[in-house]
């Protein structure tokens, strides 16, 4: 039987629910702990550092931008952004000096006895402030990145409706449960790094910029990522190895929650416009969009979530004409970055919202709306490719209205119960060249006892890599899935696949290892039993050929990309999703609850169906946070909500049950790890608009907000 | 100051600074499966049984464990096997950070409740917090282990 498709147990369960898994902060550790200074100031140029001459710095390592020996830039896909502020900090938190000490609370104490003088410049705090280019944070505009992308045909207008709206999404944290930790290992002058993070090669790239060397990089069981350990831990992993080069020593860093929630990057945060135009049917004719992220100090991956986000900014509708213009802006607050989903769950709750604002518009069903602007075989997407997609998102839509009784609900119209649903899509991979750019690598070592060896830098940080990748293996092998072999990877040691990120891991790695693995299969021969599979591998080694076997990736022909007009069709495959959420509002307290949540998916073949849907209810959790609970609050560009008491998370009791369907079809395996995040926000805020007859067009959606909506 | 307590049956006796949080001193002892995820008493990974209480450790000083009888989900490996096959076979595990401290919340509920309703134990769960699961499966898993 197929082993693809099974839900085959975590192999890796065993070991987290005894508590015998390490991750960083358990490791054997016997050298330094290390700390960084920040900024306390949003936006200034730093006068001088001063040590207090009463306190005794002198067994402590200290470091700052003088100690780096190739260059101050974690290079990202720019280079604005130093490992330490050299002359200027850009925003609360900004890492200037690194120190290292043998006591956690002698390394506490002398964070008190420096003193940082600084001449504050103004700080540019909100988007409006940035627009405004009073004050210039990066180049002329203070504009990151800007997107335009227009296709198809402007409609004559004089016989249309429209409709004009802002909708606005909040920044979010990604929680992990493990926070951000890193160990550098000191031996005779080399450091290696071991620590929590999703991409072992672009931290091994970073610190190339760093010091101009190749350092050995090993990922440690991760707790929990969710994008947060993308880019980020290539800054940690710098602040390491600079204190143990220093100390020549091992060197240990760990971030309590308060810091982590506080510094390290976050969703971004977006106001969205829509205008559209449609007719008395509620068919779209033309769709004119904004969009405006707040990236932040530094660029890091802001371009790229931009990118993402005009992808997805229109759904999959048939509309004739659409044009986008995005723009991500710089501010004097954290930068933002990677968080499940990248850039999409922004604009889905923005074009989501909208369909169901037309609809309130014309005084007919969100259905019908929806089921006016179903794409067909002609219908075009954002960027002018072909909506290959349309029947499957067709079968999903009908599948889900019908199984949530979505029509009859909507119909009933209780006082202070609502439902709303949400249709979108997640385009699986690296957007446009991105693939072809990362050129992924995969390496399958065949062992003489039989066993298969995956070598590659894919990470586990939760979703499941390690069980079901070889599942992928196993499965075209014919082999028990105990005959494949996979550690967490050490860039020394395997092929760059890539980072863990996007949802490609399954998709675009899992097909590699696919190919690799029939590569495998053909050189061994026809084989029956495992014993005849022991007797070929036997028989195959002897002959002294190759024992490893490779894939590399190669464009589809299908995507077809042009970077510079944002044409074409950027990506390998879309996975698809129609969530349907009830709420319930207490009219006293309104406080809201979901009380049922419909989440059905179509991302291909379900490769194990337990983590699959396991994926799922984290993501969907996380949607709800993201549309309820979840508040970051800044005053004068300092963080206020730095704790978990501030800054709620749902828990058991807040989710309601889930239904989770996958259509499981036959096509190729989609990404899985975004898709879920996108829709519940936009489900849910349609839900509370046709729930209390408002319109709720902002997130955070807590309980003031409804109250003030009810006044 | 010096400090005498039994941890999972052993007795133990060491230095420690009066300021120190009972969940650094466990952990520096070696019991790893102890977790630092808040710091504050919300989110549930360091829980353990002190004097036959589940408690998250974050929130006491070692002074406290002068005398005292702490457990750890080291010591209840026998206890908890069930519980955690079931974690496993019902995927209620998945970056596994919180997990060790939904198990030991686990352990606490069947032996102090076991009621299989399912709004009672994501109720026992609100000391918890999962970023991954949903928690959906983690529910079901605890049901499961009550039969």
């Amino acid at each position: 039987m197929s082993l693809v498709g099974q839900s085959v147990v975590r192999v890796d369960a065993a070991s987290k629910s005894d508590g015998t898994l390490e991750y960083t902060d358990d490791l054997d550790f016997e050298g330094l702990y290390g700390a960084v200074v920040r900024s306390t100031i949003a936006h200034g140029n730093i006068l001088s550092i001063t040590f207090d001459e009463t306190f005794d710095f002198s067994d402590f390592v200290i470091v700052d931008h003088r100690d780096i020996e190739g260059r101050n830039a974690n290079v990202m896909l720019t280079d604005d952004q130093p490992f330490l502020a050299e002359t200027k900090v850009r925003f609360i938190g900004e890492p200037i000096l690194l120190l290292a000490h043998r006591s956690q609370r002698m390394l506490k104490e002398a964070l008190k006895h420096i003193d940082i003088t600084y001449e504050p410049l103004t700080p540019v705090l909100t988007v409006q402030e940035s627009l405004d280019c009073k004050t210039l944070l990066y180049g002329d505009d203070n504009l990151f990145k800007t997107i335009r992308t227009e296709k198809g045909e402007e409609p004559d207008y004089t016989a249309l409706k429209s409709l004009e709206k802002h909708y606005s999404t909040p920044h979010q944290e990604q929680l992990y449960m493990e926070t951000q930790s890193m160990i550098a290992r000191y031996c005779d002058g080399a450091v290696r790094i071991v620590g929590s993070m999703q991409c072992p090669f672009y931290v091994e790239s970073a610190l190339f910029a760093l010091t101009g060397k190749k350092i050995e990089v090993e990922q440690a069981p991760t707790g929990g990522g969710f994008g947060g350990k993308e880019d980020y831990p290539s800054l940690i992993a710098a602040y390491v190895y600079l204190l143990s080069k220093k100390a020549k020593q091992d060197v240990k860093l760990v971030y309590d929650r308060a810091e982590d929630i506080s510094f390290t990057t976050k969703r971004h945060p977006s106001a969205l416009h829509y205008k559209s135009h449609f007719d008395e049917t509620g068919k779209l004719h033309a769709l004119d969009i904004e969009i405006t992220l707040d990236g932040g100090a530094y660029v890091t991956l802001t371009p790229v979530v931009l990118a993402r986000a005009v992808l997805h900014a229109a759904g999959f509708y048939d509309c004739g004409y659409i044009k986008v213009d995005a723009r991500a802006v710089a501010t004097n607050t954290p930068p933002n970055g990677a968080f499940r989903g990248f850039g999409a769950p922004q604009v889905i709750f923005g074009i989501e919202r909208h369909m169901d604002d037309i609809a309130r518009c014309l005084g007919i069903s969100p259905m019908e709306v929806r089921e006016r602007n179903l794409p067909h075989s002609r219908s075009v997407s954002v960027t002018g490719a072909k909506i290959g997609e349309y029947t499957r998102l067709r079968t999903l839509f009908e599948t889900t209205r019908k199984a949530s009784g979505f029509d009859e609900k909507e119909a009933a119209g209780t006082p202070y119960k609502g439902i709303g649903m949400a249709l979108f899509m997640h385009g699986g991979g690296f957007t446009g060249e991105g693939e072809t750019l990362l050129a992924s690598k995969v390496w399958l070592d065949l062992h003489d006892n039989g066993m298969v060896e995956i070598r590659i830098g894919s990470v586990e940080m939760g979703q499941g890599t390690l069980t079901a990748l070889p599942q992928i293996v196993a499965d075209v092998l014919a082999l028990p899935i105990t005959m494949i072999r996979y550690h967490l990877p050490n860039t020394a040691k395997v092929a760059d696949s890539g980072p863990t990120v996007a949802s490609r891991t399954v998709m675009i790695v899992g097909e590699l290892l696919r190919e690799a693995a029939n590569a495998l299969k053909e050189a061994l021969g026809r084989y029956g039993s495992e014993a005849e599979y022991l007797d070929a591998v036997r028989a195959y080694l002897k002959s002294g050929a190759q024992s490893r076997f490779q894939a590399a990736y190669q464009k589809p022909d299908t995507v077809q990309w042009d970077e510079e007009h944002f044409y074409g069709n950027g990506y390998d495959g879309y996975s698809l999703g129609c969530y349907v959420a009830e709420v319930e509002v207490d009219p006293v307290d309104y406080r809201v609850r979901v009380s049922d949540f419909y989440a059905y998916n179509d991302v291909g073949k379900v490769v194990n169906p337990m983590m699959a849907e396991g994926q799922v209810e984290g993501g969907v959790a996380q949607g709800i946070g993201y549309a309820l609970y979840e508040r970051i609050a800044y005053q004068d560009g300092k963080l206020r909500s730095s704790r978990l008491s501030d800054y709620s998370v749902p828990l058991a009791a807040d989710l309601p049950k889930l239904h989770i369907a996958f259509l499981n079809t036959d096509e190729p395996s989609k990404g899985l790890g975004e898709l879920p995040m996108d829709g519940p926000a936009a489900a849910i805020g349609n839900a509370l608009t046709h729930a209390l007859d408002t319109a709720f067009d902002n997130l955070t959606i807590t309980p003031e907000v409804v109250e003030q909506k009810c006044r | 100051m010096q400090i005498r307590c039994t941890i999972n049956s052993r007795p133990y006796r060491f230095e420690c600074e009066p300021e120190e949080r009972l969940l650094d001193v466990v952990r520096r002892l070696g019991m790893l499966s102890v977790k630092k995820g808040c710091g504050e008493g919300e989110c549930g990974t360091c829980s353990l049984f002190f004097n036959g209480k589940l408690v998250n450790s974050c929130l006491l000083l070692a002074p406290q464990m002068q005398g005292a009888e702490i457990v750890t989900l080291e010591g209840l490996q026998k206890e908890t096997e069930t519980i955690r096959e079931n974690f496993a076979k019902e995927g209620a595990v998945q970056c596994g950070f919180c997990t060790p401290g939904f198990v030991m919340r686990a352990y606490d509920y069947i032996i102090h409740e076991g009621s299989k309703d399912e709004k009672r134990v994501k109720e026992a769960l609100d000391g918890n917090i999962c970023r991954c699961t949903g928690y959906q499966k983690i529910v079901e898993a605890i049901v499961k282990s009550m039969s």
